[in-house]
């Protein structure tokens, strides 16, 4: 039927994460798909996985097969934006411009959040006294 | 004056002779029945030609059980920052370790980086290196987390069972050999060895020369020296002593041994009065074995 045909109209290679696992426990595998499959369906090649929970020694295991990552990059393969933010952690790629601004934006509320209990025990002196 | 000659190593031609020499070749112990699936035993007919190329040929097959694993120094702790980014300091609360995956690289080659929470990426030590390539790349024989036989306190109980060919087994099985936890199971085991006198456990196995090395560099060969002449093993105490002068040859004894060209029990004298600790044994050792000597000849 039409199953076997999906690879040669459109679409183009992505390399991004497929989930597996069970309830409560995601796994992630790095993979080299055609953009309209299934996010976790039939896909070209595996280059690696991500364990996003830690483990015994308080880690997170990633494994990237960097000589295949390089092959379909060079093939013109595109990158989904947590693959792009995980090979920038990893030192492949250059730091991803959203993850510095997520750290920018944790640390701007964090200010807020420890500035806001200093102002509101002040609000909760005065509110007794004006409420009733 | 003269140039000091470089200090030989342990792999070493001449040095490989003489451990392998001492090594002994007991067949019964080298094809001791290993514990594998239970199989009903296999006999064969044969005449007095095919009997002589059997032993021939499992005694090539015990030379290649016979050889001596690598003696390393301890590895040098890796300490590499590959890259500071602060900004990412406080977003994650783990630590990420990335390790390539590529099939042809060789282990020791591997690219494995740690991303730590305060955003520092460094190299991985030796220790995570180590987990990260048997989780990936497993190896038969060894586990992700080494096992708690190799704790100090626990191996006192494996040696009282008189099990130290085993635990040095596991060992090679389990750790590199210049890691830290190899070195140190290996040094227990021949302090231990040496202690209560039990060369003849590791006799005839791939460890055995690996013992002598450690004993020769440390001077300990007093215990060693009376087990092979209690066991009528001449040959076996000259190339000791032999080993012994070409890695201390500064030493008196090997001194008056270059200057006499001393051979066999004269070399064991001459090192007797002037290196060992307890000599009283040695002669007395000695003693013994000349009066064997002598009834057997005599009879």
């Amino acid at each position: 039927g039409s199953c076997l045909l999906k690879g040669s109209r459109g679409g183009h290679v992505v390399i991004r994460f497929a989930l597996g696992g069970c309830t409560n426990r995601p796994f992630y595998r790095i993979v080299a798909a055609n953009s309209r499959r299934a996010r976790d369906g039939k896909y070209l090649e595996q280059l690696g996985c991500l364990d996003p929970l830690p483990n015994a020694h308080g880690e997170k295991v990633a494994g990237l097969n960097l000589e295949r990552l390089r092959y379909w990059l060079g093939c013109g393969a595109q990158l989904s934006r947590p693959a792009e933010k995980l090979l920038g952690l990893a030192g492949f790629l250059p730091l991803h411009p959203m993850t510095v601004t997520a750290a920018e934006r944790l640390r701007r509320r964090r200010q807020r959040e420890q500035q806001q209990p200093q102002a509101a025990p002040e609000d909760g002196s005065a509110e007794p006294g004006t409420g009733t | 004056g003269k140039a000091a000659q470089p200090k030989p190593a342990f792999t070493d031609e001449a040095v490989q002779t003489l451990l392998y020499k001492m090594t002994g070749l007991d067949l019964h112990k080298v094809f001791r029945p290993v514990k594998k699936g239970l199989k009903p035993p296999h006999y064969k007919l044969m005449t007095e030609a095919q009997l002589e190329e059997a032993t021939r040929k499992a005694v090539e097959e015990a030379k290649t059980k016979l050889i001596m694993p690598p003696v390393l120094n301890e590895r040098e702790p890796i300490d590499d920052v590959l890259a500071e980014d602060k900004v990412l300091e406080g977003t994650e609360t783990a630590k990420y370790v990335f390790t390539d995956l590529s099939y042809s690289i060789p282990h020791r080659e591997r690219f494995i980086v740690v991303r730590e929470p305060n955003g520092v990426l460094r190299k991985a030590t030796w220790e995570e290196r180590d987990r990260m390539i048997q989780i990936f790349f497993p190896k038969e024989g060894r586990r992700v987390i080494p096992p708690t036989l190799f704790r100090d306190e626990n191996l006192g109980t494996v040696f009282q069972q008189d099990r130290h060919e085993d635990v040095l087994n596991m060992c090679i099985a389990q750790f590199e050999p210049d890691s830290p936890d190899y070195i140190r199971v290996h040094h227990r085991t021949y302090e231990d060895i040496e202690k209560r006198a039990k060369y003849d456990l590791l006799r005839s196995t791939r460890h055995f020369g690996g013992m002598v090395w450690y004993l020769v560099s440390r001077k300990k060969t007093d215990g060693l020296l009376i087990d092979m002449i209690n066991r009528d093993l001449l040959e076996d105490a000259t190339s000791l002593i032999t080993l012994y002068h070409m890695l201390h040859p500064e030493c008196q004894s090997a001194k008056e041994a270059k200057e006499g060209k001393l051979q066999g029990v004269d070399l064991i004298k001459v090192f007797v009065k002037t290196e060992s600790q307890r000599e009283g044994y040695i002669q007395l050792a000695l003693q013994a074995y000349e009066e064997a000597m002598a009834t057997s000849s005599a009879s």
